[in-house]
């Protein structure tokens, strides 16, 4: 019984990995570009979660979609005012673009709203299931439902519609996509705009269940590495059960080996997969 | 028209500066931040060798740091032995580190290799937090009271402030000699592009461990350094990742994979920290580090090539309309 | 007229020479504080911040109201000619390299006659060295490492108590709830990994073994953890019959909300502070989280006492109520301002001289301390602690039995409640 309690407590913690890094790993297929804010975005929709709630309303669609909107506004944003310009150039200052925006965005947050945890109130989704002896908060289920429907949603965007395939295209050969008459540029805009987005809604999906500061955006960004790892660059439907991979071994290593080695276990694992299979699960190498 | 000055004299400035310091600013606290300015100068110039000259850029710097650290506390705790003993242990450790993880890692390109050095780093910080040898998350100290020299623990900060100023004029010297031989050209070369340096006949692999090892060596002397002068280590304060960042930041400010690129962007970065600390510090905002992460994006986006890249545009033409007419 | 012209110049000489006798005695006497105000753990640094900024208005201005707190009643420091207290705040940022920095700079530049820090004991270590070698007196307050009292330092001086009290107090409770036939067998020990949590966790795993106490479990977690379903499920295996937490705020609010949804049902659950004390943390888990024991040093007491009126002093500043370690802070801020007027003087060795002689009476202490006097390493021996229990939306004071304000219920969750 507790058996199965630790693979179903794994598996809807990894179906929001799966959530946020699934923008990750779009960014990377895409551009080849690796966000290192990535995990700020997350951070910053579970603050976006809390002023919705604080300010409007409780209900879980509504700040849910608030993170979804914000995120999505200042990951467009982003990519207009600094990755464009940077994405074409020397290494270093690709990888440094985006650490200061992680220091930007994070001491931002912790000037605005201090350093203190936060944690929502109550929302409607408070309570919990008890199937046949397994837990179930229904707070964490919730979540990792809409996190497993959206990320599947996400890879229909990518291979069934016209703007997915746009997309696509451009990760695929941005001169070829050009020639087609596509805009590189606003598709990539669009992809910063959905993988912020993604990240936001996972961050409000969180925030219903795990209290957060400012800081979290940085432990958050290494388990999108992993799961993008694992997962494959650039494979969405990769993230989607890498991301479930990851929260089971999290949370069996936690349960068996202990709570401390859990991450030294998926750091580990991350780096024996760089070492061994660098395209991932489901990644073009 | 007058000729542009030899560098030459800028360089004697610079020494004559550098060894004057101490002595014009005798107060402890100014000493203490030119200690620390050393320090990073030192750090920076070392993750140069590797990640400015060869354009590896590794973010997980601070596994060699820590372990430079480490070792010279480790042995003083364990056994009673001076710290000056562990310098070298945690010189041989971060070499055979950087052997055992470039080996793999190398293969990848960019990116990857990077996020394969900050899970690295990561790794060995949370061990260390649970291994009860080395402190675990309480760390270990150094002497508080020196026994002789060998304990590197002394009242002043200007044993401290020499004793650096000799190691970053070792490690500059060192970059210097590197990057006029072949081994900084075929550095460069795998920096520009790999695929033309191999089909150059430049051995790619073997080049950029022993950059790595180089560079290695020398970020683990830092640490040590920095724990004697400290008398403190701990997890996050020797492998921790603002530790990694902090390098390649002032590395890249000043201009990654110039001579004096660090030692200019640690010139910069380590008074305006203490600046800022003192000034909105205890007001408790966390200015500083916005401060930090808008200089970077900044630089990253402007001028990739740091503030060297920038003088080297400005400066001709400050130079010819200074001399106009 | 030549008498009283020069009677008229003697006075007005002599009303000179006193007004410059006053003017420099009354020069503010410096502590500098070393504290993190930003970075992870801000949050604490800024409420202690607020918590010595209340204290230096008791201590600088008159406050009859507050008994018998030494330095209340007066404005300044009387046997220093009045002088005021002014403390110089920096930020180390919980970097320990920061803290030496800016320890060396309070004393050679802002010229301070005291330190006091510095939260995170890595900082502590290296701010009390820089204090030992220039010879000036710190107060240590909050950091639990045990070392740093005994590293043979004659200027650091620590008026909290550390992790060995808080486990001899644990395994005292534990015999008089065992004398009273409850059923202890086995204990469980859950810390966040990080100097603080390793210190009481160690702590307790050694006077545990003294008290012949099986520990069943022992575990160590990180408190930036999301999810700690994994360790609940730890203890839901073993079933421990106390489970003592040694946790940060949002760990700990987590992990009361964990036991909850995972419906574990522990007899008794204590928390040790710093987490469980946080303001946030009752309206975060009051109803899941009745009956869960605590320690602290800090009650605000009935409405009327001295530590009443202090808590009122300083919600009306922060709109919060004190918490322990703010106000161990505080303490420890009185014991070393207290320390300097009965030295009478600024000179360090006078200070560090009236340090060791400190006897302060419960009666003029803020905390529920036996009293606070030095040992020769520099720790206060009569600190100790209460332990509290959450009974609606706060704490009350049930154990030891002769401070007790409220019923101690054992199991949780079994009374009235």
């Amino acid at each position: 019984m507790i058996f199965v309690q630790v693979i179903v407590g794994g598996l809807l913690l990894g179906a929001i990995y799966a959530l946020f890094s699934s923008g990750l790993t779009l960014i990377w297929g895409m551009m080849n570009f690796i966000n290192f804010a990535h995990g700020e975005f997350v951070m910053l929709g579970m603050y976006a979660a809390l002023l919705v709630v604080t300010w409007l309303t409780g209900s879980p669609i509504v700040f849910g979609m608030a993170a979804a909107l914000a995120l999505f506004v200042l990951g467009v944003a982003i990519y207009f005012l600094l990755i464009r310009y940077v994405v074409r150039g020397p290494m270093l200052s690709q990888i440094l673009s985006t650490f200061g925006l992680a220091l930007l965005l994070r001491y931002t947050a912790f000037y605005v709203f201090s350093a203190n945890f936060v944690s929502l109130p109550q929302t409607s989704l408070a309570g919990t299931l008890n199937l046949a002896g397994v837990y179930l908060p229904i707070a964490q289920l919730v979540a990792g439902a809409v996190a497993i429907t959206l990320t599947i949603a996400l890879h229909l965007l990518l291979t069934r519609t016209t703007v997915g395939s746009r997309l696509l295209a451009v990760a695929e050969d941005r001169s070829a996509a050009m020639l087609m008459g596509i805009r590189p540029d606003r598709m990539q805009a669009l992809a910063w705009g959905l993988s912020a987005g993604a990240a936001g809604v996972a961050g409000a999906l969180m925030a219903t269940a795990y209290p957060w500061s400012p800081s979290v955006g940085e432990t958050f960004g290494l388990i999108a590495f992993v799961t993008v790892a694992l997962g494959g660059f650039g494979s969405v439907l990769g993230s989607l059960y890498a991301g479930l991979i990851i929260g089971l071994i999290q949370a069996a290593s936690a349960f068996w080996l202990g709570a401390i080695y859990k991450d030294i276990v998926v750091y580990g694992l991350f780096v024996a997969l760089l070492w061994l299979r660098p395209q991932g699960l489901m990644g073009k190498a | 028209m007058k000729r542009f000055p030899s560098p030459w004299i800028g360089l004697f400035l610079l020494a004559a500066g550098l060894l004057l310091f101490p002595i014009i600013f005798s107060g402890p606290f100014y000493r203490d931040i030119g200690v620390t300015f050393l320090l990073a100068a030192i750090s920076a110039s070392a993750w140069n060798i590797v990640g400015g000259y060869a354009g590896q850029v590794s973010v997980g710097h601070s596994m060699f740091f820590g372990l430079g650290a480490y070792t010279p506390l480790l042995f003083y705790t364990l056994w009673g032995w001076p710290p000056i003993a562990g310098i070298p242990v945690g010189i041989v450790l971060s070499v055979v580190l950087s052997v055992v993880i470039g080996l793999p890692t190398f293969r990848l390109s960019g990116h990857y290799f990077s996020m394969a050095t900050i899970a690295v780093a990561e790794l060995i910080r949370i061990y260390f937090g649970t291994w009860t040898l080395v402190g675990a998350a309480i760390g270990l100290q150094g002497p508080a009271r020196g026994r002789g020299w060998w304990d590197l623990t002394f009242r002043s900060e200007l044993p401290y402030y020499y004793m650096f100023l000799g190691v970053l004029a070792l490690v500059l010297y060192i970059t210097f000699a590197v990057e006029r031989r072949r081994f900084g050209f075929y550095l460069r070369a795998i920096k520009a592009s790999e695929r033309a340096a191999r089909s150059l006949g430049v051995q790619v692999r073997q080049t950029k461990l022993q950059a790595f090892a180089l560079s290695a060596a020398f970020t683990s002397t830092a640490g040590s350094l920095y724990a004697a002068k400290t008398g403190f280590i701990d997890p996050d304060s020797g492998f921790g990742i603002l530790v990694s960042v902090q390098m390649v930041i002032i590395a890249a400010l000043g201009g990654a994979g110039t001579l004096f690129g660090p030692l200019v962007g640690a010139l910069i970065l380590i008074p305006l920290q203490s600046a800022v600390n003192t000034k909105f510090g205890g007001g408790g905002s966390g200015l500083t580090f916005i401060v930090y992460g808008g200089i970077i994006v900044l630089i990253a986006r402007f001028e990739p090539g740091g503030l060297y890249e920038l003088w080297q545009r400005l400066a001709p033409r400050l130079w010819k309309s200074a001399h106009a007419a | 007229m030549k008498r009283i012209s020069l009677l008229v110049a003697g006075l007005a000489l002599a009303a000179a020479l006193c007004a410059a006798q006053a003017a420099r005695a009354a020069d503010p006497v410096k502590v500098g504080i070393l504290w993190p105000l930003t970075g992870n753990a801000a949050a604490a640094g800024q409420a202690s911040k607020a918590a010595i900024e209340v204290a230096l208005d008791i201590i600088n201005n008159a406050h009859p109201e507050l008994g018998n707190l030494p330095l209340a009643a007066t404005a300044g420091l009387p046997n220093l000619g009045g002088a005021k207290l002014e403390v110089v705040f920096v930020d180390h940022e919980g970097n320990p390299s920061t803290a030496q920095q800016l320890a060396t700079r309070l004393i050679t530049q802002d010229k301070v006659n005291v330190l006091m820090g510095a939260y995170q004991s890595s900082c502590s270590f290296t701010a009390t060295a820089v204090a030992e070698r220039y010879g000036v007196p710190f107060m240590v307050g909050e950091s639990s490492a045990l070392n740093i009292t005994s590293r043979g330092f004659k200027w650091t001086f620590r008026a909290t108590p550390i992790a060995t009290d808080y486990a001899r107090t644990y395994m005292r409770f534990f015999a008089d709830m065992k004398r009273e036939g409850k059923k202890i067998d086995s204990i469980a020990i859950v810390n966040e990994n990080t100097d603080y949590g390793t210190s009481v966790g160690d702590a307790i795993v050694a006077e545990a073994k003294k008290a012949n106490l099986p520990v069943a479990i022992r575990i160590p977690y990180s408190a930036s953890s999301t999810d700690v379903s994994a360790e609940v499920l730890q203890l839901k295996q073993k079933q421990p019959d106390v489970v003592i937490f040694i946790s940060y705020t949002a760990d700990a609010i987590l992990y009361m909300k964990t036991i909850k949804n995972l419906d574990y049902k522990a007899p008794m659950i204590i928390g040790d502070d710093t987490g469980f004390s946080d303001p946030s943390f009752i309206p975060a888990v009051a109803d899941i989280a009745q009956g869960v024991m605590n320690r602290s040093a800090w009650d605000i007491g009935k409405p009327g006492s001295t530590t009443y009126k202090i808590n009122e002093m300083y919600k009306a500043k922060t709109g919060r109520d004190l918490d322990d370690t703010s106000a161990r802070n505080m303490q420890s801020f009185f014991a070393l301002a207290d320390a300097i007027n009965r030295a009478g003087s600024t000179d360090a060795e006078k200070i560090r001289d009236a340090l060791t002689k400190t006897d302060l009476k419960p009666d003029q202490i803020m905390m529920g301390y036996q009293g606070v006097k030095f040992d020769e390493t520099g720790q206060n021996i009569l600190a100790s602690t209460y332990l509290i229990q959450l009974s609606g939306k706060k704490y009350d004071l049930v154990w030891p039995d002769t401070a007790a304000n409220g019923k101690l219920q054992w199991p949780m969750g079994s009374g009235a409640h």
